[in-house]
This record gives structure tokens, C-alpha cells and sequence, in this order.
């Protein structure tokens, strides 16, 4: 065990919207870029103050601390990094299909807090899981999956299926 | 202290979303320094994530910056063009005042006052791109992808306006006051260095490249910065070297110019970027050196005259700055050196005839050893001045006052140098150091001698005397000698003499082999009246002596002991030809009717015609003229010399008294010979003979030159079967220029005579054949 490991974490503190204070391991809520840049900008003396999140509330947030414990350890993403490979590959580690498995709700505001708090990977992961239950169905399939309804007219419907005829499966 | 935030806006409402975050933008432009709290920083990111999402932005009537592209379907369109307009709204009008305040400053206060804004203003555009995250993450990244031209990521935004709304204004008195303070710096005042490396950081920084905003470019630095510091560079120098070269001397002027390139090189890392170097350098050697070249090359006379070994290093080393700085130097030091060559030679041709060989040589090697000294030390052993002093030392070598007669001169002296460096005792040489350091320099002069087969002649006669009178001072001197040759010239160049030293080995061990020879077949009397003797056996080819031009008449003794030595040897080598030299043979002899200091009767040397001359006074103690020539056979030209040895010495008494050696004249030996040593040399060269040497010397020369010619022709010839005239003459010159200068009319007689030999042919429109 190196000297490094055993010192003391050091922890900040973010406030949630419901006005619950989670304390979490410094290393761990720099995942998160914005947190990451706003520490660095105010200065560290103010590290001890509660960090306030007006958009995320805590049973969210302690998901979004749940998945950033677990890829503590991951590469940084590369700024800018918009490769054929991770725009087009839909492959989910298996961790992450698990850590997925949640309601409807819960996905799509996980997929808000990590575009508002700025976690690349976790963005990733939530909008590939949403594409995944896209994949295969067809428009009445997705709209009864995601519970939309169906605002086109006839004739809209009608002339976006000519417009996008091309892009049919024969 | 910090200015009440106004409420977090809603979501949808730019106006108020856009006084919210201006009033954020504003502290952190303004006041960074009382630091901004936590509360104050999401508030202010959130609220641009917040707008950004929201589902609709409400443009509110009488906003200037709204954005009338909102389309219904807001998953085409993403929110921020509204925040993106107002920042750019917000950073003109900021700047515009920070260009007015500008104004009230100049030079240092100036860039105190540039630097301290830009520093302020780079700090807040990272905050600023840190808070505008959510922006170019999602709208400028957008904008961007579509090609979108004038969109960059906030920070970039930053510095682009930056450059729009105050550098384009300020930028001209700003490197006003950065040049005034350069000009303070380089008279010799204390600067405050780190201003102007501030102001080149932030010219750097705003070089942005259009076409890729990801990389930057120097362009701006090079513009704005780059070209007006050259130019006040350039100006600056001009005025200060016009000014200094009219108050002071030429070498006053070099140490400065040396002193400012130098201080500009070590001004570079100081405060400037590394790219400016080669320009900066250039631009100063334009105004320091190339603006004064003529200046200075017309002091290189001077200094060369006065022997400025410093100066003349400082002046290679600054026109050796610019392009062809240095080739007109080249020019007037060869032309100097060869003048210097010239003259030395002059001053040791006044001694005439009497020239001595040392004196020569040493008056061409101490002006060789002067230059090449200077070269080496002033201009760095530059292969360039090596040529040009090779050029002016050949040039003296062979053509100078000593040489006026002939060219063959200087490669005669100095092969007759060489030979009285090598000869026994001529002059006490005891360090082998130093004989090898003066064999060394004689290969100096002897690389410039253009005949080098006028000194191979030479050196061969000469070399074949040392070993046959072996007068040679070392064997080991001799070898290195022969090898230096060998270096410069090749083997064929020193063939004949490794042959002539062989010989002389060989003939040491046969004569061991006669000398057991001799103990085994004679008896004890035979041993005891033979002539103790050594022979040295030399190969006809190799060495460059000739048969004895008079008859001779041996003593019989003499024909005796060689009778016996000849046999012995063609029982070894049958049919060899032995042809004795007796010119070159000597020997001694005792002369028992003499006593020095009433003990020992002393022994004389003398050449073998001497001793047959003395052997005659065995049977009478005197001698006619007639008698001697008779009794020897002697031709005039040498008996009479040997006689004159004879009559100088006191050994024979002429009668009558001066008598001059022809028929009537009798010669008595003198029974009262009271020499003062027990040994006697009269074996004494004759100085006519050495004249007549001399002049076959070069006779030979001419003949073998010839020769040398013709073989090269058919060489030529043989090998290309067909060939013009004038290429012919041009490869012959290729061939043999390295032993001596042919001359052309000389080639074409020689091509002459091989056609007459029927050699060569002539063939059609100029071309010759060869004919086997």
C-alpha cells in the first residue's frame, strides 16, 4: 500500500434541489466536468462550501455518484473526441446495462443531470441505452414505448414517409 | 463587496437570462479579484444550460440581440445564438472602453497599462469559456460543424475580439513604446524586459488560424511585431555604424560590431520568440557588416601588412557572416602571400651562385609556416584560405627569382637540403625529433614543386652517393623519407630508391658470404697479402649512376683482389656482368715512411685513381707526369685533379716548384710528410666534377621527360585505340601533371615522334589510331 492511497479522502459536498446535502470523494465528483472546471475557477479555499445543484435531485444524483464511482478510474474523454467508433457503436459494458436497468423517469433524467453536469460517459452510455430501445421498432412501436403521441396529421405523416422512402428497409 | 447577482431568471426568458449573466460576466470581468463564490458560478452556468434547453426561447420585443431563426421544431435548432450575440455585445462595448482609456497612456505607462488589461481579459475569457461551457458544447459546436464561418469556441470569441476592438487600435503605439524601449535598452540603459515579453505573448496569442481555429499561427506576431522591431533594428544600426566608423578606426569598429551581434543573439532568449533569430541576425549583419563590407576588406591590406593575427580572425569571422563576405579577402591573401614568397626570395637571392640549399628552403618554409600560422589562427583553418595559400605558395615555389634561370631550381635545392639533412655530421642532428620534423617540412615545399621528377632525379643521385660513400646519417631517417615520398607520390615515384636500399642490404650479406668464402679456399699467406675489401653489388637499372668516363689502368694488387671477389660471385649469379665503378671506389692505404709524432705512420683516404697514382711512388720516390699517365691510363681531366690533392697536401713535391701537371713535371713524395693526424682524408670531391653533375643531371631529365611523355601517349592510346588530338594532349597533361608541368608544344612533339615510329596514325578529321 503506498502512503498516497492511505490519506484521508477528500470529500466536497453538493446540495440537491430537494435540499439534501451528499458528501462524495473529491476524485469521484470530478468526473464531472463542470464541477471539475468550477472548483478550479472559484479557487480551492471555497472546497469546504456545499456545492449547490438546482437541476438534479438526490435520488438521481446519487445514481449519477453510483456510475461515477464505478468509472473513477476511466480515461478522461478526450475533448472533441466525435470517432466514427463511439458515435456508431452501440455496445454497452455489462455494468453499465445493469446500472441502466431503471424506469423510464429515471433514465431520462440520469441522461439530463450527465449532459447538465457535463460526464461524457455517462451521456453516452444513457443515450446509447435509449437508441437501443429504439432500435428494430417501428414508429408505432416507439411511440407506445416512449408513451408519445402521435401529433402528425394524416397528410404529414404521409408526405415525411414519401420524403424518407429512400431509408427503407427492402 | 460583491454587487448583489439579480434572481435567477427564468428559463425562457432572454432578456432576463441575459441581464442575469451579464451582471456575472461584468464581476468577473471587473472585479475577478474579490473572487466569485460557488452559489454566484452555477447559478451562472446553470442558467445557460437552462436557456439552452429550455423548449422555446421567448424573444422578447425590443431585445437588439435576439435571434428571429427560432424555428417550431426545436430538435433541429438549439438554443444560444441570443446568448452568443449579447457576449459579443457585451465584449465590444468593454473593450471600446478599454481602447479609450488606452488612450491616455504612452510608452512604458502604456504597456503597463496593455499588458495589466490583456492579462485581466485573458484570465476572465477562461472563466468565461468555463461558465459558457454548456454553449460550446452544444450551439457553437453545432455552428461550428455546419461550417458556419466567425463562430468560435467563447475563449477563442475572446481573443478574436480582442484583436477586432483593441489591438488593431493600439497596436501601432504599443510597438512604439516597445521599440523605444529596445532603443533605451540597446544605449546601455536598464529595461524592464518582461513588459515586452508580455506584449510578444499576447501577439502570439492572437494569432489565430482561420482556416483551423484549433491551431495558431505566428502571423500576427509577424506582422505587428516581427516587421516594425527588424526594421527599428535595422535603422538603429545604420545610424550607430555610420556614426562609430566615422569617429573611430576600422578595428575599433569590428570589436563593436562583434560586441552588438553578439549582445542582439543573447537579446533573442531574454524577451523575444526564438523564430526571430535568423531574421534578427540577418538584418543586423545587413546593417553591420554587408553596408560596411568594402569598408573593411580595404583594411584587410593593413592589417595582413602588420601581421593583426586578432583583427584579422575578428574580420573573417564577420564576413564570413554574410554571403560571399569573404571571397575577395581570398584573392587579396593569396596574391599577399605570394607577394610575401617573392620578396623573401628576393632578399636570399642575393647571394648569388653561392645560395646556400638550407637558406633557400628555410627562407620558403618560414613564409609558409607565417601564413598557414594566420590561417589557422584568424580564419579558423578554412579550406577555402588553405587553397588560396596553397595556390600563392606554389606560385612562389616554382616561379620566383632563384628560378629564373630555370624552374628546376627550386626542387634542386631542395632535394640538395634534403640530402645534407640525411648526410653524416653536416650538421650535429642529434634529435631525431628534429630530423624528422625537417623532413616533415621539406614535404611541405616538396608538395608544392610542381617537377617533382627534377627532385626525384636528385634525390636519387644524391641518395645513391650517401649509400655508396655510406655517409647517410640514418637508416631510419632514410626509410621515413623515402615512405613520406611514397605518400605523396605513389611506388612507382620511390621504386628505385627502395631497390637502391635493397641493394646495399643484399650486398651486406654477401659480403659476409665471400669473407667465410675467403677463410675457406685461401691459405694462410694468400689471406695475409689480401687487400681486406667490401663490395656493394648495384642493380644497373635502379641506380642512377653511370660507368667511369676514363680509362683506368688498376694497380695490380688491386686487379687481384677483384679478380678473386669476381669469382666468387659468378659462381653464385652466372652470367651477371660486372661493371666496377671505379670512380665511386676508395680505399686506404698506409704510409709507412711517414710517423706522426714519431709513432704511427698515418693512414691516408683516397679515391681508387689516387691510390693507383700513390702506388706508383712504391717503386721509385719519383714519378714523371708521363710516368703516371702510363702507369694508370688516366684520362687528363681526372689524373690531374688527383694529383693537384696530392701536391696541396704536401704529400708530393712537383718539380719544378708550381709546376703545372703535364709532360716535363715530376713528382717526388715528400719522405718529410709530417701530417697532424694519423688519418688523412684526401679523397676530396672535385668541384668541377659536381658542376658537370649537375648539368648531366638536367640533361637527363629533359630526355626522361620525354620519355615519360611518349610512354603516357601509348598508354593512352593503347587503351583507347582512337582518339582526338586534343583529347589526347589533355589526358596526357591529366596523366603527368602530378610529376611535372608539360608543355603543349612538347606533347605535340612527342605525339611527332611516336607517329614517325609508327606508333600512332592519323586517321580522319583530327583523330589519331594506334597502331599495335
Amino acid at each position: 500500500m503506498s502512503a498516497a492511497t492511505e490519506q484521508p479522502k477528500q470529500t466536497l459536498t453538493v446540495t440537491t434541489n430537494d435540499n439534501v446535502d451528499i458528501v462524495v470523494e473529491r476524485e469521484i465528483l470530478e468526473r464531472s466536468v463542470l464541477i471539475k472546471n468550477m472548483i478550479g475557477d472559484v479557487g480551492e479555499e471555497q472546497i469546504d462550501t456545499a456545492i449547490p445543484l438546482p437541476n438534479v435531485n438526490e435520488p438521481v444524483m446519487k445514481k449519477v455518484i453510483e456510475w461515477c464511482e464505478h468509472h473513477r478510474k476511466d480515461p478522461p474523454a478526450p475533448e472533441g473526441d466525435d470517432s466514427d467508433s463511439r458515435k456508431k457503436s452501440t455496445d454497452i459494458d455489462e455494468w453499465d446495462q445493469k446500472f441502466m436497468q431503471v424506469d423510464q423517469e429515471m433514465l431520462f433524467e440520469i441522461i439530463l443531470a450527465a449532459n447538465y453536469l457535463d460526464i461524457k460517459g455517462l451521456l453516452d452510455v444513457g443515450c446509447k441505452t435509449v437508441a437501443n430501445m429504439i432500435k428494430g421498432k417501428s414508429p408505432d412501436e416507439i411511440r407506445k414505448t416512449f408513451n408519445i403521441q402521435n401529433d402528425f396529421t394524416p397528410e404529414e405523416e404521409d408526405q415525411i414517409r414519401r420524403e424518407n422512402e429512400w431509408a427503407e428497409d427492402r | 463587496m460583491t454587487t448583489p447577482m439579480p434572481p435567477v431568471p427564468a428559463k425562457d426568458d432572454i432578456r432576463a437570462t441575459w441581464n442575469y449573466l451579464q451582471a456575472g460576466v461584468d464581476k468577473i470581468m471587473m472585479d475577478l479579484r474579490n473572487g466569485v463564490d460557488m452559489k454566484t458560478y452555477m447559478g451562472l452556468y446553470t442558467s445557460i444550460h437552462n436557456f439552452c434547453t429550455a423548449q422555446k426561447a421567448v424573444a422578447s420585443s425590443g431585445e437588439p440581440f435576439s435571434s428571429s431563426t427560432h424555428s417550431s421544431r426545436g430538435g433541429a435548432h438549439l438554443l444560444g445564438e441570443d446568448l452568443y450575440q449579447n457576449l459579443i455585445g457585451y465584449l465590444k462595448k468593454h473593450l471600446e472602453g478599454v481602447q479609450a482609456q488606452s488612450k491616455t497612456h504612452v510608452d512604458e505607462a502604456l504597456l503597463t497599462f496593455y499588458i495589466k488589461e490583456w492579462n485581466r481579459y485573458t484570465t476572465a475569457a477562461q472563466y468565461n469559456n468555463h461558465l459558457f461551457r454548456y454553449l460550446n458544447r452544444h450551439w457553437v459546436k453545432r455552428e461550428m460543424d455546419e461550417g458556419k464561418k466567425n463562430i468560435y469556441d467563447i475563449y477563442t470569441l475572446h481573443l478574436v475580439m480582442w484583436k477586432e476592438h483593441m489591438f488593431i487600435g493600439t497596436q501601432e503605439s504599443v510597438m512604439h513604446s516597445v521599440l523605444k524601449l529596445v532603443e533605451k535598452q540597446r544605449n546601455g540603459e536598464t529595461i524592464e524586459q518582461s513588459q515586452i515579453k508580455s506584449v510578444v505573448d499576447s501577439f502570439v496569442s492572437l494569432g489565430l488560424d482561420e482556416q483551423d481555429i484549433t491551431k495558431s499561427t505566428l502571423d500576427v506576431y509577424k506582422e505587428y511585431f516581427e516587421k516594425p522591431f527588424l526594421k527599428a533594428t535595422s535603422e538603429y544600426y545604420n545610424n550607430e555604424s555610420k556614426q562609430f566608423l566615422a569617429e573611430n578606426s576600422v578595428v575599433e569598429y569590428m570589436k563593436k560590431a562583434e560586441a552588438r551581434l553578439e549582445e542582439e543573439k543573447e537579446r533573442v532568449p531574454l524577451y523575444l520568440l526564438s523564430e526571430i533569430m535568423s531574421p534578427l541576425m540577418r538584418t543586423c549583419e545587413e546593417a553591420l557588416i554587408t553596408n560596411h563590407s568594402s569598408t573593411l576588406r580595404e583594411e584587410f591590406q593593413i592589417l595582413l601588412d602588420h601581421d593583426r593575427i586578432e583583427d584579422l580572425g575578428r574580420m573573417y569571422k564577420l564576413l564570413a557572416r554574410i554571403p560571399e563576405g569573404l571571397d575577395p579577402l581570398r584573392n587579396r591573401f593569396e596574391t599577399h602571400v605570394r607577394k610575401a614568397g617573392l620578396t623573401a626570395v628576393d632578399k636570399v637571392a642575393q647571394e648569388g651562385e653561392n645560395l646556400e640549399p638550407k637558406v633557400y628552403v628555410e627562407a620558403l618554409l618560414e613564409v609558409h609556416t607565417q601564413y598557414q600560422d594566420l590561417v589557422n589562427r584568424a580564419f579558423n583553418g578554412e579550406s577555402e584560405f588553405v587553397r588560396s595559400l596553397d595556390n600563392a605558395c606554389r606560385e612562389f615555389v616554382n616561379r620566383n627569382k632563384i628560378c629564373k634561370s630555370g624552374s628546376n631550381k627550386s626542387p634542386e635545392l631542395l632535394a640538395k637540403y634534403t640530402d645534407q639533412l640525411l648526410k653524416k655530421s653536416s650538421a650535429k642532428m642529434t634529435e631525431e625529433d628534429d630530423m624528422e620534423k625537417s623532413l616533415t617540412q621539406i614535404m611541405t615545399v616538396f608538395k608544392y614543386i610542381e617537377d617533382k621528377d627534377v627532385f626525384q632525379k636528385f634525390y636519387s643521385r644524391m641518395l645513391a652517393k650517401r649509400l655508396v660513400q655510406s655517409t647517410s646519417a640514418s637508416d631510419d631517417a632514410e626509410t621515413s623519407m623515402i615512405s613520406k615520398l611514397k605518400e605523396a607520390c605513389g611506388f612507382e615515384y620511390t621504386n628505385k630508391l627502395q631497390r637502391m636500399f635493397q641493394d646495399m642490404q643484399t650486398s651486406k650479406d654477401m659480403n659476409v658470404g665471400y669473407k667465410e668464402w675467403l677463410a675457406d679456399n685461401l691459405d694462410k699467406t694468400e689471406l695475409k697479402d689480401s687487400i681486406d675489401a667490401t663490395y656493394n653489388i648495384l642493380g644497373t637499372g635502379f641506380w642512377p649512376l653511370q660507368p667511369p668516363t676514363t680509362p683506368f689502368l688498376p694497380p695490380q694488387v688491386i686487379v687481384k683482389t677483384y679478380e678473386r671477389f669476381a669469382m666468387f660471385y659468378n659462381n653464385k649469379h652466372q652470367g651477371r656482368k660486372l661493371t666496377w665503378l671505379w670512380q665511386l671506389c676508395k680505399g686506404e692505404m698506409k704510409a709507412n715512411f711517414s710517423k706522426v709524432n714519431g709513432k704511427m705512420s698515418p693512414t691516408v683516404q683516397v679515391s681508387t685513381y689516387q691510390m693507383a697514382v700513390l702506388l706508383l711512388f712504391n717503386d721509385s720516390d719519383v714519378v714523371s707526369y708521363d710516368e703516371m699517365v702510363e702507369g694508370t691510363k688516366l684520362a687528363k681531366e681526372t689524373l690531374d685533379p688527383s694529383i693537384g690533392v696530392f701536391i696541396k697536401s704536401k704529400i708530393l713535391i712537383a718539380e719544378p716548384e708550381n709546376g703545372k701537371p703535364e709532360s716535363g713535371t715530376t713528382y717526388k713524395l715528400n719522405l718529410n710528410w709530417k701530417p697532424k693526424r694519423p688519418k688523412v682524408n684526401l679523397n676530396i670531391g672535385i668541384k668541377a666534377e659536381q658542376k658537370q653533375e649537375v648539368e648531366d643531371t638536367h640533361k637527363t631529365i629533359e630526355e626522361d621527360r620525354k620519355l615519360l611523355v611518349q610512354s603516357a601517349i601509348v598508354r593512352i592510346m593503347k587503351s583507347r585505340k582512337k582518339m582526338k588530338h586534343q583529347q589526347l594532349v589533355s589526358e596526357t597533361i591529366q596523366q603527368i601533371k602530378n610529376r611535372f608541368m608539360p608543355r603543349i608544344p612538347d606533347i605535340k612533339k612527342c605525339i611527332d615522334i611516336l607517329l614517325e615510329k609508327e606508333y600512332l596514325e592519323r586517321l580522319e578529321g583530327d583523330e589519331l589510331g594506334y597502331l599495335a
